[in-house]
């Protein structure tokens, strides 16, 4: 059975003449990595506001954990919405304890969050004299703080160094191995691609797709073909049943279907027709393909 | 509501400019309560250059009337907007760090955060009341010659209208910060409505022509101040004639409180109404 952490049933936020998020369905279970993947202005960010109460949505209701939201759901949610957030005259060690004593936690997991994020050494310096990557650090070891059941980042490695980056992924992907749920908003594929197991790809404030990751990446619609008579295989492959295209080459061609067609099933096809293929290969489609597919059907 | 208390400690704790401030308040404060009779003989010699009988000297530090003294001067607008520019400070730096944002996202309700302000107000509010009946009590004791417990109690209740002076004025202060959110804008516009555009209101609302009623006791500023009114000096009486306050009353102080609860009710709303 599937533990839903998060369902989030039509919410839609208007700014004014802006249509934030529109109508948004979601559901996020336990022990997922899931991406929230989108442009700037996606609706990403409106979205993560709505499901932390920071704003209301002009229709659309949420539940976290089977329940209603109140402030006891999100004290198990830890959280970097955009900038960090903290008192800049404050040491990290006290901007903790503040989060500490909000969440009803006890301070002893404080060390144990700053060791995580490399800060230990920094955490009785005031906040405003850290540095960007500092900063975002010290946001994600106060979403860690007290091991929250479910991690919401949003653009967690904006801004950061190749190292940071690195960092920040390494120990996402910790937190996800001790089966943490995370949400993750991100405009970077990549990163996506590297961490999350399922994945959202937001449009203009509309759901355009979701599903797991591998998934995605598994859709394979375009093969290249080669054989000893290029004319001949291209007249044979417009006879394919799910044949959709074909880019025709001198050397190879490229041939895109309606549908999942295995290698097999290819190599069958023209053997019975008596083409001997000289090459076959398959042209996955990633998920930045098909990312900009779907933005631009949408246009 | 400990808990609450315990964080809005953690945010002021390391705080230069808050303790900046305080220190400047109490030096102001303690500054204005001593050189106040002098300050007042100075007037009165110089009335008596052009009076024919002289005006005896005053002295005000004596019990019980050091009570009613020591209150109106502490409560000036002058001293009040020290504590008042605190509490602006400390609220709409959460808007301006975000930091409201982060306590709702960990968990903390919009209703648990106007809390937590408002129990730092009466924390305050109470602190300041304790130090200055404490000081009083100091001046007034080296000051009366006939000592007894009854004097030094009689007129002991103006520390309760100075209470609720600190407290509800630092309410409006409140108001500002909230609605505004701006610490700039905030401290300009209540300073501006405080010393410039209500003292132009009450003259305003005083004159018969406006309103047939005189309204100007139902301003918000000067409700307050109308809590602790005038000091307990024969000559002003004399000279002015003044009708002193003998004691603080209900109706005059439930007036700013009716005030600061309305001020926290639209606070209360406007938080939960506007995304953050």
């Amino acid at each position: 059975m599937m533990d839903t952490i998060l369902s989030i049933n039509n919410i839609s936020k208007r700014y004014g003449k802006i249509q934030a998020v529109s109508n948004l369905s979601l559901e996020v279970n336990r022990g997922q990595v899931f991406g929230l993947l989108g442009p700037n202005g996606s609706g990403k960010t409106t979205t993560l506001s709505v499901i932390l109460d920071l704003i209301k949505a002009n229709s659309g209701t949420f539940q976290w954990f089977g329940q209603a939201p109140s402030k006891e759901s999100r004290k198990r949610i830890g959280s970097v919405i955009e900038s960090p957030n903290f008192f800049p005259y404050l040491s990290p060690v006290i901007n903790l304890k503040i989060v500490a004593d909000i969440k009803d936690h006890g301070y002893d997991d404080i060390d144990r969050v700053l060791n995580l994020t490399g800060l230990y050494d920094r955490r009785n310096t005031r906040f405003k004299t850290f540095s960007f990557g500092m900063k975002q650090r010290l946001a994600v070891a106060s979403a860690l703080l007290g091991n929250p059941d479910v991690l919401i980042l949003d653009e967690p490695t904006n801004g950061l160094d190749p190292q940071g980056i690195a960092h920040i992924r390494e120990l996402i992907l910790l937190i996800a191995s001790q089966g943490t749920t995370i949400i993750i908003a991100s405009h970077l594929l990549d990163e996506v691609q590297k961490i999350c197991s399922h994945v959202a790809v937001l449009s203009k404030g509309k759901k355009l797709f979701d599903g797991k990751v591998s998934e995605v990446l598994a859709i394979s619609d375009s093969y290249e073909l080669s054989a000893e008579n290029i004319e001949q295989l291209t007249m044979i492959v417009r006879t394919h049943p799910s044949f959709s295209s074909v880019t025709p080459g001198i050397e190879k061609i490229q041939v895109y279907f309606k549908e999942i067609v295995n290698p097999e099933e290819i190599n069958l096809f023209f053997f019975k027709q008596g083409v001997i293929l000289t090459h076959l290969s398959e042209r996955k489609r990633s998920l930045e393909q098909h990312f900009l597919e779907l933005l631009d059907q949408n246009k | 509501m400990i808990k609450l208390l315990k964080i809005e400690y953690k945010k002021i704790l390391t705080y230069k400019i808050f303790w900046i401030l305080t220190g400047l308040y109490f030096l102001f404060l303690s500054l204005g309560l001593l050189m106040s009779e002098f300050m007042i003989n100075n007037m009165v010699d110089n009335m008596n250059r052009r009076l024919p009988i002289p005006l005896p000297h005053v002295t005000i530090y004596f019990f019980p009337w050091v009570w009613q003294n020591i209150t109106f001067f502490a409560t000036i607008r002058y001293v009040l907007i020290f504590p008042a520019i605190v509490i602006i400070i400390l609220i709409t730096n959460e808007f301006t760090f975000k930091t409201i944002r982060q306590n709702v996202i960990n968990g903390m309700s919009k209703a648990e955060f106007l809390i937590s302000k408002l129990m730092l107000i009466l924390l305050i509010s109470i602190v300041v009341t304790v130090l200055l009946t404490a000081g009083t009590i100091i001046i007034g004791v080296s000051h009366t010659s006939d000592l007894t417990l009854a004097l030094v109690l009689e007129k002991s209740s103006f520390m309760l209208g100075f209470f609720i002076t600190m407290l509800t004025f630092q309410v409006y202060a409140l108001f500002f910060g909230f609605i505004l959110r701006n610490t700039g804008l905030s401290i300009a516009l209540f300073t501006l409505y405080v010393f410039i555009v209500e003292p132009i209101l009450y003259y305003f609302l005083k004159s018969p022509i406006v309103f047939k009623n005189d309204i100007s006791p139902y301003l918000p500023v000067n409700a307050v101040l109308r809590v602790t009114e005038y000091p307990a000096i024969q000559v002003l009486k004399n000279i002015m004639g003044l009708n002193l306050q003998n004691s603080i009353s209900f109706a005059v102080c439930s007036l700013p409180v009716f005030y600061a609860a309305l001020m926290v009710g639209i606070v209360y709303w406007v938080l939960v109404k506007r995304d953050l």
